[in-house]
Formats: C-alpha cells, structure tokens, sequence
C-alpha cells in the first residue's frame, strides 16, 4: 500500500460523488453524493498524515468530519425548505437565481 | 496490502450503488456502507481512532439525519437520472486531472502510526482556536438549520 | 499690532455677517457694526505706516516633499504700508456713508451689502499685502467677487445682473493673461515671487502676461467696456471698488511686480502707449457722456491710462503716487456724485442745474474734486500728474506724452461741463425738491476732501519712505499741463457756464462715441468668434465626450445582458463550473 494507491482509490470516491452531484435529480441524493466527495477528501487527509507522519492530517480529518455534519444539517434543512415551498425536492426545479 | 484492497473494493462498490440506486432509502444505506469502508480504510492505515470516530460520529449521525430527511421531505419518486454521457466526460476530465498531478507527486510507502494521545495533545493545544471556532460554527448551525426547517405557521 | 489684524477683523466682521443672519437682517445695526471695524482697520493701517515697521509671515501653504510650492501671509512694507492706509481710509469712508446713501434699502438688503463690504475689505488687504504674486492673484479674484456681488446689489433690475455678468466676463478674459502669466513665471523660477532675477525674455513674456491681466482690472482700452456698466452697482460701491480701490489694483499688481516690469522694457513701451490712448479716448468719451456717473466711470478710466501710461516710463513714482492722489480725489468726486442723485433722484446731468444755492456742501466737495482731478496747481492732482508727465518726457515716450497732455485739457474741460452743467445754472424741475445730504454723508466727503487737496503737498516725505526722490520743479512740461488744465477749465466755463463758443460740441464725434463702438467690437467678437466656439466645444462635448461615457455604458448594459444567460440558476450548472475550473487548476500544475 502506498501513497499514491490511497490518493488514487479517493479520487476515484470523489469522481464517483461528482458524478452522482451531477447526474442526480433528487436534492437529497445530491447531498448524498457531496457526503462521498467529503469522504473522498478525508481519506486523503488521512493518508497524508500517516505517510507525512504528522498528526495535523488526522486533526484536520477530525474537524472536516464536524465541518461535514455542519454542512449536511444545514444542507438537508434547506432541502425540507425547498420541499415544502416548491413542493417538490427536483434540483431542477428551483430557478430564482436564473438571471 | 489485501485488507486495503479489499476494503477499496466495498468503498467503491457501495459507492457507485449509492450514487446509482433509485430509490432513496437504499442510496442511503449504501451511503452507509460507503462510509463504513472508509472506517476499513483508516484502519490499514493504522489510524484506529479515525476509524472509530468515523464508524461512530460520522457514519451513524450522517446516515441517520439522511433517512430523517427522507422521511420528512417524502421526496416524491426521484425523476430519472439526465446528462448522464457529460457528467461522464466531466468526471473523466476531473479524474485525470487529479491523477496525474498525483502521479508528478513523489510518492511514499512507509507510514508512520500517529499516536491517539498525541492528536488529542495537538488538537488541545496548538489547534485550540480551530477547535473552538468549530463548537461555535456547530452551534450556529444547529441553530440555522432549526430555523431554516421549522414551519413558519407553527 | 501687526498686519494680521487688517486680515482678521474684516473676515470676521464677513463672516460673522454671513452665518449670523438676525444680526445681518437688523441691515442698519450691521452697517454699523461694518463700518466701526472699517474705521478700526484704518486706525491700524495709519499705526502701522507711522511705526514705520516691516514685517514678513510667510505661512507654507503648498509644501512638496520640503519645497514650499507656494505660502500666504502679509508682507508689510512701505509700499503695501502706505496702499494699506488708501484701502482702509476710503473704504472706512465708503462705508460710513452707505449707511445715510442706502438708509431707504430694506433691512436684509443693506446687511447684505455690508457683508459683502467687510469682504471686499480683506481681499483687497490681503492683495495689498500678498508676499507673492500666487496671494496676490488669489485675493485679485476675491475682489473680483465681491466687484461682481456689489455691481449686482440691485439684482432684480435686469441691468444691473448683465452689468456684473459683462464685468467677470471682462476681467476673467484678461485674467487668461494673468494665469498664464503666473505659470509662466512658476515654470522659470519654481516660485510666486516676484524679485527673482529673470532672464530678458522670460521677463518679457510674464510682464507681457500679467499686463494683460492689468489691463482688464484697471479697465485699460479695449478691455475698458466694463467699468462704464459696472456704475449699476450703488454709488458708494463705485467710488470704493471701480474708482478707488479695485480698479487700482492692476496699477498695484504693476507696482508690487516692478522687478518683472522693469526688466522688460518692450512690454514698458507697450504699457505707456496703451495708457496713452486710454488717457486719451476715455477723456474723449467722457465728454458726451450724460449720465454723471458715467463721466466719471471713463475718467476713472482716462486716469488709470495715465499711471500705466506713467508706469510704463520706466519709473514707478509718478504712476504710484497718482494712484494714491487720484483714490483720494475720485472717491471723492464718486461720494459727491451720489450725494448730487441722492438730493436730486436722477443720474442726468441735463435734468439738473443751479443745484449750488440747495446744496452748497456738495458743490464745494465737488468742486474740490474737480480741481484736482483736472490738475489745478496746488491740489492732489497736479503734483502727481505732473511728475507722471515729467518722467515721460524724460523717458523720450513723445507719444504717450502727447496724448496724455491732450487728455489733461480735456480731463479740466469735461469735469468744468459736469460742475457747470449741475450745480450752476438756472434751477430745473428736479432740483426744486432737493435737499442737502445728511451728515453722515457728508462727513466722509469732507475727511476725504483733505487728502484730496492736501496729498500732493506730501509727495516728498511719501517718496523717501518708497526710498525715491521727489522734489518739486517747475519744467516745460509742467507748464504745459498748467496751461491745457486752466484752458480746459476756461473753455468749459465759456462753453457751459456762460454758454458762449457753442460750436464746442463735436456732434459728430459724440454721435460715434456715444453709441460704444468697443463695446460693438467685442459684441461681435464675441457672436462670431466665441459662440461658434462653445457651439463646436458642445457638439464635441455631446457626441464625443458623451458618446465615449454612453458606449461605455452601451456595453455593460450589452454585456450584461449576454452575461445573464450564463447564469441558469441550475444547481448543476454551477457544479459544471466548478470542474471546468478544477480540471484548468490541474492542467496549470501539469504546466509546472
């Protein structure tokens, strides 16, 4: 196991969570697939403290897992705002910001 | 060098069925296992605490708060999945782009366990500030999300 | 004590004026209030040429990395000393007279003016005692200011308004020369001063500049056509600023320059000709003026004719002196004059007549003015014109000095028609209700009228203190004078006192005169020079200017527009984005 074989095993992850981001069409399915991205992220944190031997990788993990659980409370509180104004959770659906 | 392959395998596995299944319920369970294999991975790297912390916190509360979302939006059938071919070659442009400014980096095979004392020394300490900063940015998102959430008329 | 005094107590008295607007609307009360600090400022002007004193304050006012670009401040020395005691003496009179001349004026109106009065006082002070020429040139428009806020005191009449519009229109023209002049010497010398040694043809080219500034301030032909209009304003307001004062700080802006002038003799030569024909035409045209303030406008025209005609000798004495004597003698004339419209109600000198036996006072005053306005031996007049003529003669400036002799008959024989004409003669309609003016009035007329006669007697102990020489001889020139001024006075006696020699009357040359043919001249320049000027600058100014500023505009809006479409408001668009910019990050580090 090297570096170079974690980094490429998480950018795999992080394709696999851009993909559904952007094929998804349900916004919970969205914040689903930023979840693995994150994951995605954390893994390289992970392996470069351990291969960096520095304990700030694994730190920084640590506070992207809270910065992540932020994200999804807030994320998912905005999904049941947009479900129950636009009736719908289609990420397609909501166009107030279309110029 | 087969406990991480092994462990890849499920993460990447799961991962692709939780980006791919229709229905809701079952992405998420899924997603559970993605983030379960993740625990695997940190575990090969010799990063137990990680793993606990990953399989605890994040793996439970994530999943969790998702089915609670599912539940509480009933999110009508999801339509089918569109622009499948250009997500494709996007993602196909991001994965070798990343791959090969991983593959100019020098590489490394020998890693170094990482003392479960000693993170918990730099987080208390150099890290202090960040650490708080983080309660305060959970704490004021506990709050939005309650806010953003809760019905207006109630 | 010192020269800030004479800055500090007007602009106070202005500003306390102009924010204090109850005070400024008790009109008789604030009058008052001016006018004691208009006396206080002449106590300390005459303390301060008595001391004998010199001071310099030079605040740095424009500093550039250590070099003082330019200061303000007071520089008190014989020459600023002794225009200091002109400024305030007349002003002082000017001001206590307004309050009996302007005592029918509406409250608001008279505080107003007053304000204007206490400002007027420290421009001119503090261009009087300007320690460089970029003060002077400041101060220089500030007197303009408030020459263009007096001559519209009546603003309502339409008149007026188009007379103190011409006045800034005139003067600002020739200030082009001035500026310019300014920043030609600032280009040579790094400063404002004016007794750096220049070289001839730098100094040719700042006198030339500044000359034409003068030439507008002191309303030197053709720039003249201003101050005739500018009698709109109140009488008391023509005496101080278009008579005494204001009009004479072009003279003074020559005097306090004379290093500039006096190392450019091409430009001295140009001055005495210019002064000549201005001495002379302005005499000329005052003859067949009806109006009494406009005879005096054009001889206070004709007189600043003579001191740049006298200046332009290449000798400062002669021009400087009779601008001192002529302030004294006009203001008083100007006083008399309005006291002459305030018994009579009118400004026609044909509608009066025999106004002596109602008001012998005035008559007097005037009658002193006249005297040595026309150069009569004894009074102010004389001894400076004479020194004027002198130095001309000396300086072989024939010309200048022909026509300045001739404009001396004349200047005796138009001011003789304006006394025989108004106070002697059988008594007209007008005249059978008028009345003495009253004290107040009278009393600054009367101070007035002692400098106005007796100045002259002074010349001497006054060119020692400039550091000259002045001792009174009887020349040919002299004579000469003595002869035209006592013929001008005998011939206008003949013609309008006794009412002989009535083939005195040059109806055609009148006719002409009468109708301005400068001021035509410059109508018409300015119709076809000017406006199809501003017409090509607007159309540049719209379509150019304009069209540059609305298709930058056009283009954003456009832009805008187009831009707009980008943003679809599609979650997944903006995540297309994002890896368009990853996948550019990436291909950056590959680059590397």
């Amino acid at each position: 196991m090297t570096l170079h074989a974690v980094l490429i095993v998480a950018a795999l992850m992080f394709c696999i969570g851009l993909f559904g981001v952007l094929t998804r069409r349900s916004l919970v399915s969205v914040v689903l697939s930023v979840e693995l991205m994150a994951n995605a992220a954390n893994i390289n944190l992970v392996a470069f403290s351990r291969f960096g031997n520095h304990p700030w990788g694994q730190a920084m993990a640590l506070f992207a897992i809270a910065l992540t659980v932020a994200e999804v409370v807030v994320g998912l509180a905005l999904v049941i705002l947009i479900a129950r104004t636009h009736g719908s959770t289609d990420a397609d659906v909501p166009s107030a910001l279309k110029g | 060098m087969i406990p991480f392959a092994v462990a890849s395998l499920v993460l990447l596995g799961s991962g692709v069925m939780a980006v791919r299944t229709r229905d809701l319920v079952h992405a998420v369970l899924w997603l559970g296992l993605a983030l379960v294999a993740t625990a695997g991975i940190y575990v090969t790297m010799d990063a137990g605490f990680m793993a606990a912390i990953q399989v605890l916190l994040y793996t439970g509360g994530i999943v969790t708060l998702m089915l609670f979302a599912v539940m509480l939006a009933r999110p009508d059938a999801e339509a089918a999945p569109n622009g499948q071919l250009r997500a494709a070659l996007a993602v196909a442009a991001v994965f070798a782009g990343v791959v090969s400014v991983v593959l100019r980096s020098p590489d490394a095979t020998t890693g170094a366990h990482i003392e479960t004392q000693v993170l918990g020394a730099v987080i208390l300490n150099q890290l202090a500030l960040p650490f708080e900063v983080l309660s305060a940015l959970l704490l004021v998102a506990m709050i939005g999300a309650i806010v953003l959430a809760r019905k207006k008329d109630a | 004590m010192s020269a800030a005094l004479l800055l500090a107590l007007p602009i106070a008295m202005f500003a306390l004026l102009a924010v204090c607007w109850p005070l400024r609307h008790t009109g008789r009360f604030a009058g008052m209030l001016s006018a004691a600090v208009a006396v206080a400022c002449f106590g300390i002007a005459v303390a301060l040429f008595a001391s004998g004193r010199s001071e310099l304050y030079e605040y740095p006012w424009l500093v550039r990395s250590g070099h003082v670009i330019a200061s303000v401040g007071w520089r008190l020395d014989p020459t600023s000393a002794s225009m200091l005691i002109v400024v305030t003496a007349v002003a002082a009179c000017v001001q206590i007279y307004s309050l009996g001349y302007l005592s029918h004026e509406p409250p608001k109106d008279l505080g107003r003016y007053f304000a204007w009065q206490s400002l007027f006082i420290f421009a001119m002070v503090g261009l009087v005692v300007a320690p460089n020429l970029l003060q002077l040139v400041g101060c220089w428009e500030l007197v303009g200011l408030c020459s263009y806020l007096l001559i519209g005191y009546w603003w309502r009449k339409p008149s007026a308004g188009k007379a103190a519009v011409k006045a800034v229109w005139v003067t600002r023209f020739a200030d082009i020369g001035l500026m310019t002049g300014i920043v030609v010497l600032y280009g040579a010398t790094g400063g404002f001063a004016w007794d750096h040694v220049l070289a001839p043809q730098v100094a040719t080219a700042v006198a030339a500049l500044l000359f034409v500034g003068v030439m507008g301030k002191s309303a030197q032909m053709p720039l003249h056509v201003w101050l005739p209009d500018a009698m709109e304003g109140p009488t008391p307001v023509s005496a101080l600023l278009h008579a005494a004062t204001m009009v004479a700080a072009g003279v003074y802006l020559v005097v306090r320059a004379w290093p500039i002038f006096h190392a450019a003799p091409d430009v001295l030569v140009v001055m005495s000709w210019v002064g000549g024909v201005t001495a002379f035409t302005a005499a000329c045209i005052a003859l067949v003026q009806t109006d009494i303030k406009k005879v005096l406008a054009y001889s206070t025209c004709s007189q600043l004719g003579y001191m740049i005609a006298g200046l332009g000798s290449g000798e400062m004495l002669g021009g400087y002196l009779h601008l001192t004597t002529h302030a004294f003698f006009k203001a008083l004339l100007f006083l008399a004059a309005g006291s002459v419209i305030h018994a009579t109600g009118t400004n026609d000198i044909r509608e009066m007549g025999g106004l002596w036996r109602k008001a012998p006072w005035t008559a007097g005053l005037f009658g002193a003015g006249t005297l040595a306005l026309a150069g009569i031996p004894g009074f102010a007049g004389f001894f400076s014109k004479d020194l004027l003529l002198e130095e001309l003669f000396e300086a072989g400036r024939y010309g200048p000095l022909v026509l300045c002799l001739a404009g001396a008959g004349l200047t005796a024989f138009y001011m003789t028609r304006v006394m025989c004409l108004v106070f002697s003669g059988e008594q007209k309609e007008r005249v059978h209700h008028a009345h003495e003016s009253p004290f107040v009035m009278l009393a600054p007329m009367l101070f007035l009228s002692v400098p106005a006669v007796a100045a002259g007697w002074f010349a001497g102990p006054f060119a020692e203190r400039l550091g000259l020489e002045y001792h009174f001889s009887v020349t040919p020139v002299g004579g000469i004078a003595t002869i035209f001024a006592l013929g001008g006075v005998g011939l206008g006696v003949a013609r309008y006192g006794i009412g002989q020699l009535t083939w005195l009357a040059w109806p055609a040359a009148a006719t002409f005169l009468a109708s301005a043919p400068v001021d035509r001249l410059w109508a018409a320049a300015w119709r076809q020079g000017l406006l199809p000027f501003a017409r090509a600058a607007g159309w540049f100014d719209r379509y150019v200017v304009d069209g540059l500023i609305n298709l930058s505009g056009w283009v954003a809006l456009e832009g805008g527009e187009r831009l707009r479409l980008l943003q679809t408001g599609k979650v997944r668009d903006y995540v297309y984005a994002a890896v368009v910019g990853v996948v550019l990050l990436a291909a950056w580090g590959a680059m590397q």
